[in-house]
């Protein structure tokens, strides 16, 4: 009687044990699964999500060029079909690397999608789509966190390999670690001229030219008549390859520490504010006015560039200080489509420079990151496109995360 | 001790269960769990490639090396250093029993390792022009003209297995917006209700418009006014049958043309704003069960009936239908063919016919007994001039959705004006396959 008690005691005991050994055994497995599914689901999500950015323009389809605030969310360029994005779209989007500019003259804060001195990308908050309406107009608020990155597929990188006598640029083409040989490179060279009294504007000349690159995706381009290594210019590039379009650029000046800014005032008046540095970064010591003169080149069909004059009553020459009581400049562009806005500028009769501004994000092929920070989630799924931005070839990224908690959301 | 050894042996089974499950549950993969399209990467490089026709040219000169040693080096330049390639080209010749021979191809690796997918891309020479001109729906009288497709974002979908509302969406968009003057992607709930409430989106015109619902027999519902009670919500029965009364309303009021893809219709409405919590009773949250409610509403809405909660369930499982006369003549002269034999069990009954005054103007699928597979029900309303129209598509899961767009272009039979489509020798088809190497 005892020893059948025991064996029922012992036998009850082990098989409670064992069993919830096994359940907390199959209970992983099934989390397991769950969580699978659960990353399987934000994975095709992602794929979905960057598609619907990318192949539908918003509502209205010509947000990117209005001051209004869309009602549907979508990077596509309304003129065209398929993987092509519009340039306009994408400088609308506040970006989430860069450092915000604040500039005390028109009390407002300005995305940041600069690539380092003279050249700048800089466009009101005010006008800038954010996260958080990107987020609810694609429906995905408090769902999923997302986070858009557009780099150029091909890098145009200008160095300056002999400064004067002649002046040597060396320009070199790759794509993504795999160098573009023979690529047709056409280039537009601005030089700064500053001669003349103390109150006149600088004066720049424009010349154009077309290069191939060798095997390993180089060429070099020589101007004999840049005699003075403190002559400014700027360099754009375009290289070109079998449907894959780059650029690349470079510029040089004589008056670094004080030079001019310009921001994006109204994208629908084409209209640009030209500020002084020392009023946006007060690096000194500030010097009272500069003079500057302002020209666009477009980016032509044939994959040439093409200078589209401004008229006077645009603003193209004026002069900005710094402080109080001392207005910007404006300039008024002259078209609706992608181009660079190039400012040639005069500290005095021997310092001055040029700084450049893409209109349309694609012209200087400026990167933009637009959303979250992916770098905190649990798990992030990734996807990527090839597309095209004014015609020139980009890569999008997308990074997605679900906020959600462990619940199997189809 | 007789226990002690029934327990042990009890242990070693569920011991043997477990190895034996565990053994099936193996980990995937990170890139089976998170893969990147390589489909989608494939065709977007081709598309880029071609943008300024530079692929279209190469394909045709295949003799030509400085132009392909160019395109190798392009596609190198512009995939990813772990993406492997391999892109052929085949000449569309038509006139014989082989479609498509093989002409050229290049790749920068042996095989394309573990993982790899395709794209097929169309080139033409550049000394044809095709030119097929679809005539727009609307054109000549009816009005409309406008394709509403719900892609909305905060919603959830069911009985689409194996697609996505938004893959659904796109090749709806890709086969159905060049026969109507706007196609408006409806992206989400929110814009629904702007279009309930009667205003366009994009300056579209709204009246006698097509709306598709790509999430299968679930159905986004906005929230606010047309999830409240009295209007969306019946807090009598707990059910938001009462929407899909609104819907038919609407479709009615609208002069539209509803069209349910697969399934029972309307028998699941989903938003995940408005259900964060909420699932379908399959696990799929953002959704609430409306079930056999919601049709019966609907088509209530459709003929002007009032609001009443009817449970009865309509639909019937005829099985394997085969396409209609009428819809294999479309098929053929659209270029659209999907399978002429397909599996339906949600085919609804003929007398729907005589309850809500519907006339089928298209069967889609032939009739089985008393039972529509497939078929575009219109409103017969005041002196017999239609009035609101109803497409519904009742097989199995996965959907096809190239029945949708047969249906709909059968039942209003848009004309295509061709010329030189018939040209040999000028058309190349491109295969981008792409192959992922290195890592997990």
């Amino acid at each position: 009687m005892v020893s059948s008690t025991v064996d029922h005691m012992i036998a009850i005991t082990v098989f409670l044990a064992a069993t919830l050994l096994f359940i907390g055994l199959f209970n992983q497995t099934i989390q397991t699964a769950v969580i699978y599914q659960r990353h399987r689901a934000t994975a095709t999500k992602a794929s979905d999500l960057l598609d619907n950015m990318l192949l539908n323009p918003g509502i209205p389809v010509t947000w990117g060029q209005d001051n209004c605030t869309p009602t549907g969310f979508g990077l596509q360029d309304p003129e065209f079909t398929q993987y092509k994005l519009s340039p306009f779209s994408l400088m609308r989007l506040r970006s989430s690397t860069g450092t915000p500019v604040y500039y005390p003259k028109t009390g407002l804060t300005y995305s940041n999608i600069s690539m380092g001195f003279g050249n700048y990308m800089l466009m009101p908050y005010t006008e800038a789509i954010n996260y958080s309406l990107a987020s609810i107009l694609l429906g995905i608020n408090n769902t999923y966190g997302f986070q858009l990155t557009l780099t150029p597929l091909i890098t145009v990188s200008v160095t300056e390999n002999q400064a004067k006598s002649p002046l040597r640029l060396s320009v070199n083409v790759a794509g993504t670690g795999f160098p573009l040989a023979h690529a047709y490179v056409s280039y537009c060279f601005i030089t700064v001229s500053l001669a003349g009294g103390g109150g006149s504007f600088p004066a720049y000349t424009v010349r154009y030219g077309s290069v191939y690159t060798d095997e390993q995706g180089s060429a070099s381009v020589e101007f004999a008549d840049v005699t003075d290594e403190n002559l400014g210019y700027a360099f754009i590039a375009y290289a070109r390859l079998s449907g894959l379009t780059g650029v690349g650029f470079r510029q040089r000046a004589s008056a670094m520490d004080q030079h001019v800014i310009p921001f994006v005032d109204d994208l629908s008046e084409n209209r640009v504010l030209i500020a002084h540095s020392y009023d946006v970064h007060y690096i000194g010591p500030p010097v009272a006015e500069l003079k500057y003169n302002a020209t666009f080149v477009i980016l032509t069909e044939d994959f040439t560039l093409r200078e589209v004059p401004l008229e006077n009553s645009t603003g193209k020459v004026g002069s900005v200080n710094y402080g109080e009581g001392k207005p910007y400049g404006v300039v008024t562009l002259p078209t609706d489509n992608p181009g660079i806005l190039i400012i040639t500028y005069r500290k005095s009769a021997t310092q001055g420079g040029v700084v450049m501004m893409p209109w349309g994000l694609s012209s200087l092929a400026f990167p933009v990151t637009f959303g979250g920070d992916p770098s905190q989630q649990e798990w992030v799924a990734t996807d990527i496109r090839q597309v095209t931005v004014g015609g020139i070839a980009y890569q999008a990224n997308i990074a997605l995360w679900s906020l959600e908690g462990y619940q199997v959301v189809g | 001790m007789m226990r002690t050894i029934e327990v042990l042996i009890v242990i070693i089974i569920i011991t043997g269960a477990f190895i034996v499950a565990s053994f099936f549950a193996v980990l995937p993969w990170p890139r089976q769990v998170s893969p990147v399209n390589l489909r989608r990467l494939a065709f977007t490089t081709l598309q880029m490639l071609d943008s300024n026709y530079e692929l279209s040219r190469a394909a045709f000169e295949t003799e030509n090396y400085t132009i392909w040693g160019g395109l190798q080096v392009a596609l190198s330049a512009s995939l990813p250093p772990n993406v492997i390639y391999n892109l052929t080209v085949y000449e569309v010749t038509g006139k014989t029993t082989q479609l498509y021979t093989f002409i050229d191809s290049i790749s920068n690796a042996e095989s394309l390792g573990a993982t790899s997918d395709a794209s097929s891309y169309m080139v033409a020479s550049s000394n044809v022009t095709f030119s097929v001109i679809p005539e727009k729906i609307g054109e000549h009288g009816g009005g409309g003209g406008t394709l509403y497709i719900l892609n909305c974002s905060d919603a959830n979908s069911w009985w689409i297995t194996g697609y996505t509302a938004h893959s659904l969406a796109q090749d709806l968009n890709n086969l159905l917006s060049p026969y109507f003057h706007e196609t408006v992607m409806v992206q989400s709930t929110t814009e629904l209700a702007t279009i309930l409430d009667g205003n366009p989106l994009q300056g579209e015109t709204l009246q006698s418009a097509v709306v598709i619902n790509t999430c299968g027999e679930a159905v986004p519902i906005p929230s606010g006014y047309y999830s409240s009670p009295g209007v969306g919500y019946d807090s009598a029965r707990n059910s938001y049958a009462r929407y899909s009364y609104v819907l038919g309303q609407r479709v009615l009021q609208y002069n539209w043309t509803w069209v349910s893809i697969v399934g029972y219709p309307l028998y699941y409405v989903s938003n995940t704003g408005l259900f964060p919590t909420s699932q379908n009773t399959w696990g799929i949250y953002g959704m609430r069960d409306v079930g056999a409610p919601g049709l019966n509403a609907f088509l209530r809405g459709l003929d002007n009936q009032s609001y009443s909660y009817d449970s009865s369930w309509l639909t019937g499982s005829p099985g394997v239908v085969s396409l209609s006369t009428e819809a294999l003549d479309s098929s053929n002269y659209y270029g659209v063919y999907p399978s002429p034999y397909q599996t339906s069990t949600r085919a609804l009954p003929t007398s729907i016919l005589g309850t809500y005054h519907l006339d089928v103007t298209t069967y889609v699928f032939n009739t089985v007994g008393n039972l529509i597979p497939a078929a575009v029900y219109r409103h017969s309303g005041t002196g017999g001039i239609y009035q609101g129209a109803f497409y519904s598509i009742g097989l199995t899961r996965t959907p096809d959705i190239r029945l949708t767009a047969l249906g709909l272009l059968a039942d209003y039979r848009p004309r295509l004006y061709r010329s030189e489509y018939t040209a040999n020798g000028t058309s190349r088809l491109v295969v981008l396959q792409l192959g992922l190497v290195g890592g997990v």
